[in-house]
C-alpha cells in the first residue's frame, strides 16, 4: 500500500467529502471523499475513505458527536481499488441533499429496482440479539390485508419491479402467507421470494406445500452455521436440526432454497466452509449460499468496533482457504448490479463427485453501471439460479450427464444443479457511504416510496 | 446422431457428402463438444438453426454472467 500520499482520485473541487484533514497524517494514503452520516445523529456528514494499518477505513467527523473510523477493508487480497469498476455518475451529479434521510429514490439515484422487499410483519417467532428490522415476539404489527398488499403488488410489476422478495419481522407468521404468494402473483410479479428463518417451514410442511402451490418461487433461508451454538449465540436458541427439516420441506416441494448467513468475527467466521459444503452436499435443494457481514442496524447489543466487523476481502479470503481452494477468490466477481464494494458473486455448477463445475470466468463481469438493464440481467441470472427445476425435470436431464463437456450433458447439469456463491455487504450508520448506497438495487417498497435497503434500516447508535 | 446419418448435406466448396462428427465449440473461455455435419476434406462445419437457436444459445444463457 502506497502511503503518505493523497491520491485524490475523486478529491475534486466539486466532489463530496473533504480529505484535507488527512493531508498530514503519515502512513495515510487517502483515497476518495464520500459523504456519510454521523452514527449518533444521522446527520450529513463528509467523510473520507483512507488507507492505512494494512486496510482501508471510513473517517468522518460530526461537529457535535466527534470523530468516528469504521474498518470497510481489510487486506490486499483482493485489492481495495482494483476490486471492479466503478463507471462515473455524470460529473454534476451528487447524491441529493435529502440523501439518505429524506430518501425515496430521486434522480441521483444510479441504479433502478432489481429485487423490491415488501414487509408483510413485523412479527417474528425469534428474537435475535441483532435484526436489521428490530422484530421481535412482541411487536405489535400494523397487519397490512392482502388487498392492500396486492395493491403494493401491482403498483411494483406495473413499474418493472417483478422480483419481490416478501420479507418482515418473520413472514411465516402469518398464516395467510399463501394467500400474499398468490397475490403477487396474481399481481403480476414473475418472481416471489420468502426471507424465512425457516422455523415453521420445517414444522409445518403442509404449509410449505401451500406455499409452494399458491407460486412461491425461492426462500432465502436465515443458515448462519451447522453448529447449535452458532444459532444459540446469534439467534438465541438452538436451531440446526430446524434449519435442515425447512430444507427437507422445501426440496419435498421442489422449492429452491439459498442459505443466508449472517457472518459475526469470532462466531462463525471459521464456518464459512463448512456452511459451503453443505450446501454443495444439499444440492440441487440449495441453490446457492448468500453471505451477509454482520452489520449494526435495527437491533444490536452495543456501539461495534472495527473487531465486531469482518469486510468483503475478509470473507472471500475465508471461502479460498476454508475450502481448502475448491473456491478461489479467482472465481469471485465483484457485485454489478450494486456498488462492486457491496458484493461479491461467483456461479457453479455441483458435480455428482461433489467437485464443482465453474461458470464465471475471470474478466467477463460487467462494470458497476448506472442507467442500464443491469439490474435486469441480476434479475435474470439469480432467478435462473435460485429456482429450482421442477419435479421430475431434474431427473430426465441426468441421464447421460455423466460428460460436462458434451454440450447437452454441461446444459442438464448446469440447469439441476446450478449454484451460485454471493454475498452482500449492507452499510449501517457507521460505514454508509453515499456513493455506494445510491448504486443499490434491492429497494424496499412500502407503498409509497422506494427506498434503499440500507437506507430503509439504518439506526442511530443508542447512547448508553 | 440418427438425423444426421442420412444426410443429403455436401460441401459446396468440396462437394463432399457432409458426415456427422463430434465438434468442439468454444464460448466465454469454456470449450464444448456437440456432433454436428462436418465435410470430411475441408472440414467446414454445418451449424442449422435449430442447433443455433437452440442449445447454443441455451449454453450462452447460462453462462452469460449477471
Amino acid at each position: 500500500m502506497k502511503t503518505n500520499k493523497i491520491r485524490g482520485r475523486e478529491a475534486r473541487a466539486d466532489a463530496p467529502g473533504n480529505l484535507s484533514g488527512n493531508k498530514r497524517r503519515t502512513g495515510v494514503e487517502a483515497v476518495y471523499g464520500t459523504v456519510s452520516v454521523c452514527p449518533v445523529c444521522l446527520k450529513r456528514v463528509d467523510a473520507a475513505i483512507v488507507g492505512r494499518d494494512g486496510g482501508y477505513f471510513m473517517e468522518k467527523t460530526c461537529d457535535e458527536h466527534g470523530f468516528f473510523s469504521t474498518v470497510v477493508w481489510r487486506g490486499d487480497d483482493p485489492p481495495f481499488e482494483g476490486w471492479g469498476e466503478i463507471k462515473s455518475a455524470a460529473p454534476d451529479s451528487r447524491p441529493a441533499l435529502g440523501c439518505p434521510g429524506a430518501c425515496g429514490l430521486c434522480a441521483g439515484h444510479l441504479q433502478k429496482t432489481c429485487c423490491a422487499l415488501v414487509e408483510v410483519t413485523h412479527r417474528c417467532n425469534l428474537r435475535c440479539p441483532v435484526c436489521f428490522a428490530d422484530s421481535g415476539v412482541a411487536r405489535v404489527s400494523a397487519r397490512l390485508s392482502v388487498e392492500t398488499l396486492y395493491a403494493r403488488f401491482r403498483k411494483l410489476a406495473a413499474a418493472g419491479s417483478t422480483f419481490v422478495q416478501l420479507s418482515g419481522g418473520e413472514p411465516t407468521t402469518r398464516d395467510d402467507l399463501p394467500e400474499i404468494v398468490a397475490a403477487a402473483k396474481r399481481a403480476g410479479c414473475e418472481y416471489v421470494q420468502l426471507n424465512s428463518n425457516g422455523i415453521r417451514l420445517g414444522a409445518e410442511p403442509e404449509y410449505t406445500r401451500a406455499l409452494a402451490e399458491a407460486g412461491l418461487d425461492f426462500v432465502f433461508m436465515q443458515f448462519d452455521g451447522v453448529r447449535d451454538d452458532i444459532y444459540e449465540r446469534l439467534r438465541g436458541r438452538p436451531l440446526f436440526d430446524i434449519k435442515r427439516a425447512a430444507i427437507d420441506a422445501c426440496a419435498e416441494q421442489y422449492l429452491g432454497v439459498t442459505l443466508v448467513p449472517t457472518i459475526a468475527p469470532g462466531i462463525n467466521d471459521g464456518d464459512i466452509g463448512a456452511i459451503l459444503e453443505f450446501g454443495f452436499r444439499r444440492s440441487p435443494a440449495v441453490r446457492g449460499v448468500h453471505f451477509q457481514p454482520i452489520s449494526y442496524f435495527g437491533r444490536y447489543p452495543g456501539a461495534p468496533g472495527d473487531g465486531g466487523r469482518i469486510t468483503l476481502p475478509e470473507i472471500m479470503r475465508a471461502i479460498d482457504s476454508q475450502t481448502g481452494g475448491k473456491v478461489k477468490i479467482s472465481d469471485l466477481l465483484p457485485s454489478a448490479c450494486d456498488h462492486p464494494r457491496c458484493g461479491f458473486h461467483g456461479d457453479f455448477a455441483v458435480l455428482p463427485n461433489n467437485t464443482l463445475l465453474k461458470l464465471t470466468k475471470k474478466g467477463k463481469a460487467a462494470s458497476s453501471s448506472c442507467c442500464d438493464d443491469a439490474h435486469l440481467r441480476n434479475r435474470k441470472f439469480v432467478a435462473r439460479r435460485w429456482k429450482r427445476a421442477p419435479a421430475g425435470a431434474e431427473e430426465d436431464t441426468a441421464v447421460g450427464a455423466d460428460d460436462y463437456r458434451d454440450m447437452d450433458g454441461f446444459l442438464a447439469r448446469v440447469k439441476s444443479h446450478g449454484f451460485t456463491i454471493t454475498c452482500m455487504a449492507f452499510q449501517d450508520a457507521y460505514n454508509l457511504d453515499l456513493e455506494r448506497l445510491r448504486r443499490c438495487s434491492l429497494h424496499v417498497f412500502d407503498g409509497r416510496r422506494t427506498v434503499p435497503f440500507c437506507a430503509r434500516y439504518i439506526t442511530a447508535r443508542r447512547m448508553p | 446422431m440418427a438425423d444426421m446419418a442420412g444426410s443429403y448435406w455436401r460441401c459446396a466448396r468440396c462437394d463432399e457428402a457432409l458426415t456427422a462428427r463430434k465438434t468442439v465449440f468454444t464460448y466465454l473461455g469454456h470449450s464444448f463438444t456437440h456432433e454436428t455435419l462436418r465435410c470430411p476434406k475441408c472440414g467446414r462445419v454445418l451449424i442449422p438453426p435449430e442447433l443455433a437457436r437452440g442449445k447454443m444459445a441455451e449454453v450462452e444463457e447460462q453462462l452469460e454472467d449477471k
